[in-house]
């Protein structure tokens, strides 16, 4: 029992963070019918941003994850501005520029902050609680807080404000929501602005978790993308139940299966998408491409 | 106008593109030594592959500022082989075309493994930074470690934990990589000859950054030590997933446990007390550490590290032995390569069949992030 329930601390935590990274892919692809393949990289790029202002300046941690979210949010922009002129064009090279976008960011933060990485410390340094012997980090408990926060907020944003509706509009029909007078490419822009600033939130998270480094995106990029799909891609309701379900797979499979974790991990996920292509929320309308 | 643009752009080009191609294949016994050095340069192992390749450098620079070898230089190459086994053979075939007499790295057993048939056919001498007991085990005259193998750290480790200490209750975690498999084995060697099971083997994939499943299960069983047989990162996520979820043990493992990497990713709290078996405790630990740490911090800015120190120590080597030939490689390379006798950071190199050259390591403890020999105690 104290196993199981360990496991699902970890799993939980975790899974809150491919959640953040699943959001960010669901919200680009639902506005723009794009698989952001840059998006792991844009998650480092926020925790290296993140780290920096929090170990250099000593600013306190939630200061460094909003200057993180400014960083990355502007290279969510570029990268909008860069393909823009692609959109409904070539949709084939918009998917191939994310991916370069992907591998120039990885090339600079190589030349900003050089190949070796660096840990960050941990920013709530207290005991652990101590639930019957079950460890609760509470570095753990604020990754779940600011990622149910950073949730809410784009849930907010998205049902009750203009622009928010906006954007839902061009998700549903693009050409419609033109003749309506909404400007799809600021719309577009957004979706890329807040997909980037979601990444800067799960990379300033895991940071601290683990050890950050240029390469640290692409497994969080393939978990994260895995776990949109699981939840129904395009779905923001999707992406955190996905999110979670995939970390408490992983998390199981690792107690359960050892070095075979991650061969069981994406087998069951296989499956899953088998039996229900559309994932557990789909909905079938946003396939644009 | 614009033809004579185009002629001068050409020209220009081919003049660029020149001396590097030229000089090797033209006059193999005046131009320039030309020795490759392999290693990760991105990529998840490119820490590794830029250390070794300061030391390397380290060490030819030196060589060269001294007249290099009989009066000809030295001409070190560095080619990226990205920690991909594919990428190194294709490496190995072109070193071999280009007139390369030695390589020096990889840091991955995996690459070196993987470059080793094609070294050996085109008669290069290779010495490796891996140190995989695969490596030994091929048995390949033109292939040297300048490190000790994992069954060399594992049983100075369990000589320390168990002769020494009388731990008893002894878990395992390792991943299932190249090294992490090679430490799990060595590791459970070493026990089984002095009649212990581990109460608990726990095995990860080296992609993995959520322990709490293989820590729960481990902290069950409240185990005296646990051996963590992974990489540097790696090793200092569990040290602090585990020390949260409150195990209790004293971490040991080898090199990578000894390295600064390891010791902030856990936490400094977390990592004190840590047993590491490593060849190359630290900078301080010897005259010659210390001598080599001044040099390395006066030309890259940054503190010298285990990786560093074992690259040049391979690179000196190989130095050493190629004043014997006179710039020949070959066969007489790889002999002259075995005969050398060196006084090196890592200990007394002294090569065997294997291509073994250092046949024992040190027990350090970890303090304030630094590992400290453990008799200093």
């Amino acid at each position: 029992m104290q196993v199981f329930l360990q496991t699902l601390i970890g799993g939980i935590t975790f899974g809150a963070v491919y959640a953040l990274v699943a959001m960010g892919f669901s919200i680009v692809y639902r506005t723009m019918g794009l698989v952001n393949f840059a998006h792991g990289s844009v998650v480092m790029i926020g925790a290296y941003a993140a780290s920096t202002f929090y170990m250099a300046s000593r600013v306190p941690f939630a200061v460094a994850i909003v200057v993180a979210i400014v960083v990355t949010g502007l290279i969510g922009l570029i990268i909008e501005r860069f393909l823009r002129p692609l959109e409904n064009k070539d949709f084939t090279l918009m998917l191939i520029g994310t991916i370069g976008f992907g591998a120039v960011l990885e090339a600079l933060a190589i030349l900003i902050w050089g190949a070796t990485g660096r840990a960050v410390p941990n920013p709530v340094a207290t005991e652990p609680l101590d639930l019957g012997g079950v460890r609760i980090p509470t570095y753990s408990l604020l990754v779940i807080g600011v990622a149910a926060l950073a949730t809410g907020m784009l849930a907010w944003f998205l049902r009750r404000t203009k622009l928010g509706a906006a954007m839902q509009a061009v998700a549903m029909d693009h050409e419609a929501a033109t003749a309506c007078g909404i400007h799809v490419g600021r719309s577009n822009a957004m979706a890329f602005g807040i997909g980037a600033c979601l990444a800067a939130v799960a990379g300033s998270l895991i940071g601290p978790m683990l050890y950050v480094n240029p390469t640290m995106g692409g497994t969080l990029g393939i978990k994260g993308f895995a776990a949109a799909m699981l939840g129904g891609f395009g779905s923001m309701p999707g992406a955190i139940v996905g999110g979670l379900a995939f970390g408490l797979l992983d998390a199981f499979a690792a107690g359960n299966f050892q070095g075979y974790s991650d061969l069981v991990t994406f087998v069951v996920f296989a499956l899953a998408v088998m039996i229900r292509p559309t994932g557990i929320f789909g909905e079938t309308t946003v396939n644009r491409a | 106008m614009r033809l004579t643009i185009v002629a001068v752009v050409l020209a220009a080009l081919t003049a660029c593109s020149a001396p590097g191609e030229t000089s090797g294949s033209a006059g193999e016994a005046t131009g320039p030594i030309k020795i490759a050095n392999i290693n990760a340069q991105s990529g998840q192992l490119s820490s590794l592959g830029k250390w070794e390749n300061k030391g390397v450098k380290l060490a030819v620079d030196e060589a060269n500022k001294a007249g290099g070898v009989n009066g000809r230089q030295i001409q070190l190459d560095l080619f990226d082989d990205q920690g991909d086994p594919t990428v190194g053979t294709n490496l190995a075939r072109k070193i071999s075309s280009e007139g390369y007499v030695a390589m020096l790295g990889t840091a991955e057993s995996a690459v070196t493994l993987a470059m080793a048939p094609i070294l050996k056919t085109a008669k290069i001498p290779n010495i490796t930074s891996g140190q995989s007991p695969k490596l030994a085990d091929l048995k390949s005259p033109f292939l040297f470690l300048n490190a000790p193998t994992s069954v060399t750290f594992d049983e100075t480790l369990a000589k320390y934990l168990v002769d020494e200490k009388a731990y008893k209750k002894i878990a395992l975690i390792s991943n299932n990589g190249a090294y992490g498999s090679g430490e799990h084995d060595a590791f459970i060697k070493s026990l089984k000859s002095r009649n212990l099971t581990p109460v608990a083997d726990e095995v990860v994939t080296p992609e993995q950054k959520d322990f709490n499943s293989n820590l729960a299960k481990i902290r069950q069983q409240n185990p005296e030590v646990l051996f963590i047989g992974a990489e540097e990162v790696q090793s200092g996520l569990i040290a602090k997933q585990a020390r949260e979820l409150g195990v209790k043990a004293i971490f040991a493992g080898g090199a990578p446990m000894g390295t600064d990497v390891y010791a902030t990713t856990a936490g400094l709290a977390n990592a004190e007390g840590s047993v590491v078996s490593s060849p190359y405790l630290s900078n301080e630990a010897s005259p010659a550490g210390k001598e080599f740490a001044t040099k390395y911090k006066a030309a890259y800015g940054e503190d010298a590290e285990l990786h560093g120190a074992k690259a040049y120590d391979g690179a000196s080597i190989l130095i050493e032995a190629l004043k014997k030939t006179g710039g020949k490689g070959g066969q007489e390379l790889a002999d002259a390569i075995r005969g050398v006798k060196r006084d090196g950071l890592l200990g007394q190199y002294n090569y065997d069949d294997f291509g073994v050259g250092i046949h024992e390591t040190k027990i350090g403890l970890i303090k304030q992030g630094k590992a400290f020999p453990a008799t200093a105690s």
